[in-house]
């Protein structure tokens, strides 16, 4: 495979998870915070802060949010780099470039996602439309990840479109894990200024954004907290998302890439499969402890790899 | 409108033009009775809806172009009518001998110019029309490409004059393009109107890919076992590229770029995930100048420096060779009978339009007196462009084509304004079949002992009435085309 396509997969998966995340992410705060227990996880401003720290744009100002703005930024704004819009726009034109060498299906996949989201009225959205234009985003992106899975060969192709995947899906569950961290500090300061908020249902919905709330109350059988909520996002390997089975399955996909029986130190088969092996025995409490470290570092060490593997598999320097 | 109307009910008719569908008298050709019988089954509404469909159908596919504006760039489809044109198989086997005794012929020619030229010294084709001839690459004297072949992939532009003969208007042997769009307008075809396919027994166009990949292994360099063949791209936004990625995924090859490739003491690599792999066979749908800044045009950011010289080394295989277009040059095209006769000692199965050189004294006084009854090309645009149709042209236009001409009078042919036949075509905005006027791209492969012409083609459509130029480039649209079995 041409290392420049191969470029192309790469980031034709990571943006096609990318689309969904921060679709379910704008669908779970938005929807649950309507009928939210206390006011300030009901207040608009709280969740649309928190849909903009999500995608990477922070409200630095003092002013308020405005909240049709928020919502069609994040949609459909062709001009801001985070919205879904443009998420599948560089997803399809990454498929563009490689559209001889992925099936016809996934082609027509990503083309149909991309016409979409290309055709929904932005005022529909931001009037009636969220949670429709939400859920066919996740839909969407839900089909093509199925047309990857089942119209590819398993070569190399399938495993740079994965690792893109995993690589992002990883960043993705860390970046929305980090949104709610902050989101819930702002309770429990006003807990601690001695009003009658709880942050249980912020970690019920940190669970739903990354679509592991049933499975998360089958396997625990209690009330999400702390310590499970982060114990099943990011170490528990029964959990289809969580950051230590992206990690395995970048680990696969990169070894299936590399023709080293051993990996060399300076590869990034190995960089990969340090980390994967340093989650496999971490345990709750040390990123517990101090949990603003662990974001930076998990986000720096994927930073890496990505850099390695651009290096490596795309020549790029 | 009323509601008996069907989709044919304003279908108008011109005796002086041949209709494809209906005879002299408005009955329906017997080739097209269950087809015409089936399409009058469908009310306005249901055509409308099925004409959508289509359309949808081309944008979830992707086979579109992008037209770039001030702010924005919109997505296009070419517009596809959803009714076919039907190719009995006599007519058809004519047309197979017809354009592939052509591209022998040209193949032949093409080997002569860059070696003996024969053909100049016996007096047959005027040596001032080759060396003036802007494509003729001097580059390419001496050297014969491996396997022989000059011309792999000729693309046959031919008319239905109303004298029901086909006519040929001219021969595409650089990178002719379209042979995507007639395999997707029959997958769009079937998809939309899947009953239609009962009625008749009609050749496949999806062995095209297989054909083609044979063709390219078998001009492989020598020494090479099993070549690594490759389809070279200028890039995403050429207006081709569809195209491009449509052929190297029939043949499951890869569709490189230039930035893609390196020359290394005279062997062409891809840069690939695991390390350089060879080229040996490269499909390049890049023109002559661009492919190698080192010998052609400097600035080219789409070739390959050292490719040429690869290739001249006998190292790798371009397809088509470099310097075909100096025989496929409108100004050559006149001679094609005598060539036909010259390396073949056969007749010309096509009849060939008859053609002005401005550049001969006595045809441009003629053509300077006779605009207005002839159509005048310039002889290396491709496209459409450039065209002038005298009878469409008010005085003081002709005024104006004259001067140009007289300007390079090399640069012009006329011919005789041929009447393009027309097809039953639905006009959206009419919400009817009107008839309109078409041509035909054939497609012919030629490799070492081996050749193939397509089984069908593209069949272009001026969709304005009474427009007479089917380019794409100039608003025409396409159908399905037929070849029925024996």
């Amino acid at each position: 495979m041409l290392a420049r396509v191969a470029n192309n997969l790469f980031w034709m998966g990571r943006y096609i998870e990318r689309s969904e995340h921060i679709a379910r992410y704008l669908r779970v705060n938005y929807f649950s915070s309507l009928d939210a227990p206390h006011e300030l996880s009901q207040s608009r401003q709280f969740v649309l802060k928190s849909l903009m720290f999500m995608v990477g744009a922070p409200n630095t100002s003092n002013k308020d949010l405005d909240e049709a703005d928020v919502l069609y930024n994040i949609g459909l704004n062709p001009d801001k780099e985070y919205s879904i819009i443009n998420c599948i726009k560089m997803a399809r034109e990454n498929a563009n470039s490689a559209r001889d060498i992925i099936s016809t299906e996934l082609y027509e996949a990503i083309n149909k996602f991309y016409h979409f989201v290309l055709n929904y009225s932005p005022d529909f959205l931001v009037k009636k439309g969220l949670y429709e234009f939400t859920s066919n985003v996740m839909e969407f992106a839900a089909i093509t990840k199925a047309k990857i899975r089942t119209t590819l060969l398993f070569d190399e192709v399938f495993s740079v479109i994965k690792l893109g995947v995993n690589m992002e899906r990883a960043t993705q569950v860390i970046g929305i894990i980090h949104s709610k961290y902050i989101d819930i500090q702002a309770i429990e300061l006003k807990r601690s200024e001695g009003f009658m908020v709880s942050p249980a249902l912020e970690w019920s919905t940190l669970l739903r954004c990354v679509e592991s709330y049933d499975m998360m109350k089958r396997y625990e059988r209690g009330v999400a907290n702390s310590y499970n909520t982060l114990e099943f996002l990011i170490l528990n390997p029964k959990c289809p998302r969580s950051v230590v089975n992206s990690l395995s399955e970048i680990s696969r996909h990169i070894d299936a890439l590399s023709h080293e029986k051993k990996p060399s130190k300076h590869s990034t088969a190995f960089l990969v499969n340090k980390l994967y092996a340093e989650y496999q025995y971490k345990y709750t409490e040390e990123i517990e402890v101090d949990f603003r470290t662990f974001i930076e570092t998990i986000l720096e060490s994927l930073f890496m790899i990505s850099k390695k593997m651009e290096k490596e598999f795309f020549y790029i320097d | 409108m009323h509601k008996n109307q069907t989709i044919f009910s304003s279908y108008t008719f011109d005796e002086n033009t041949l209709d494809e569908v209906f005879n002299d008298d408005k009955s329906v050709k017997e080739i097209y009775k269950k087809l015409f019988a089936l399409y009058s089954s469908h009310s306005i509404m249901d055509f409308e809806a099925l004409n959508e469909y289509a359309k949808t159908s081309f944008f979830n596919q992707g086979i579109t172009f992008q037209v770039y504006g001030n702010n924005e760039t919109k997505e296009k489809i070419f517009p596809f009518d959803l009714f076919p044109r039907i190719i009995d198989h006599e007519e058809w086997e004519h047309i197979e001998k017809g354009v592939l005794q052509r591209s022998k012929a040209l193949n032949l020619f093409l080997h002569d110019l860059y070696h003996e030229q024969n053909i100049i010294k016996d007096g047959i084709v005027p040596k001032t029309l080759i060396e003036s001839s802007e494509n003729y690459l001097k580059q390419m004297q001496g050297f014969t490409p491996p396997g022989g072949i000059y011309n792999h992939i000729s693309g046959t532009d031919l008319i239905k004059h109303s004298d029901g003969n086909y006519y040929v208007l001219e021969d595409n042997i650089r990178c002719p393009s379209g042979v995507s769009y007639v395999i997707c307008n029959r997958t769009t075809l079937k998809r939309a109107l899947f009953g239609v396919f009962d009625k008749y027994k009609i050749h496949t166009v999806t062995d095209y890919s297989e054909n083609l990949l044979e063709i390219l292994e078998s001009v492989k360099p020598k020494g090479v076992d099993k070549p690594t063949c490759v389809v070279l791209t200028p890039g995403v936004f050429n207006s081709a590229y569809y195209e491009h990625s449509y052929l190297a995924k029939g043949m499951g090859i890869e569709l490189v770029e230039g930035r893609d490739l390196f020359v290394e003491n005279h062997f062409v690599y891809m840069r690939t995930i695991n390390g350089p792999e060879r080229v040996d066979v490269i499909y390049r749908r890049i023109d002559d100048g661009f492919i190698d800044p080192d010998v052609f045009n400097p600035e080219s950011m789409l070739g390959v420096k050292g490719l040429f010289a690869a290739y001249k080394k006998g190292n790798v295989c371009l397809v088509n060779a470099p310097g075909t277009g100096v025989a496929d040059d409108k100004a050559i095209y006149t001679y094609m009978p005598k060539i036909i006769k010259y390396y073949l000692n056969e007749t010309p199965i096509l009849k060939n339009v008859h053609t002005y050189h401005c550049s001969d004294a006595k045809d441009l006084e003629f053509v300077l007196n006779n605009i207005k009854d002839l159509v005048i090309k310039p002889v290396d645009e491709a496209g459409g462009y450039g065209i002038s149709i005298g009878n469409k042209l008010s005085p003081q236009e002709i005024e104006e084509v004259k001067q140009t001409i007289l300007k390079h009078p090399r640069k012009y042919i006329a011919q005789p304004i041929m009447s393009l036949s027309v097809h039953a075509t639905y006009i959206e905005s009419e919400k009817s079949f009107e008839p309109r006027h078409v041509d035909l791209r054939t497609f012919t492969l030629l490799g070492k002992d081996k050749s193939y012409v397509l089984k069908s083609g593209l069949t272009r459509v001026a969709l304005r009435r009474g427009n007479l130029i089917v380019n794409s480039s100039q608003g025409g649209g396409s159908k399905d085309t037929w070849v029925l079995k024996k």
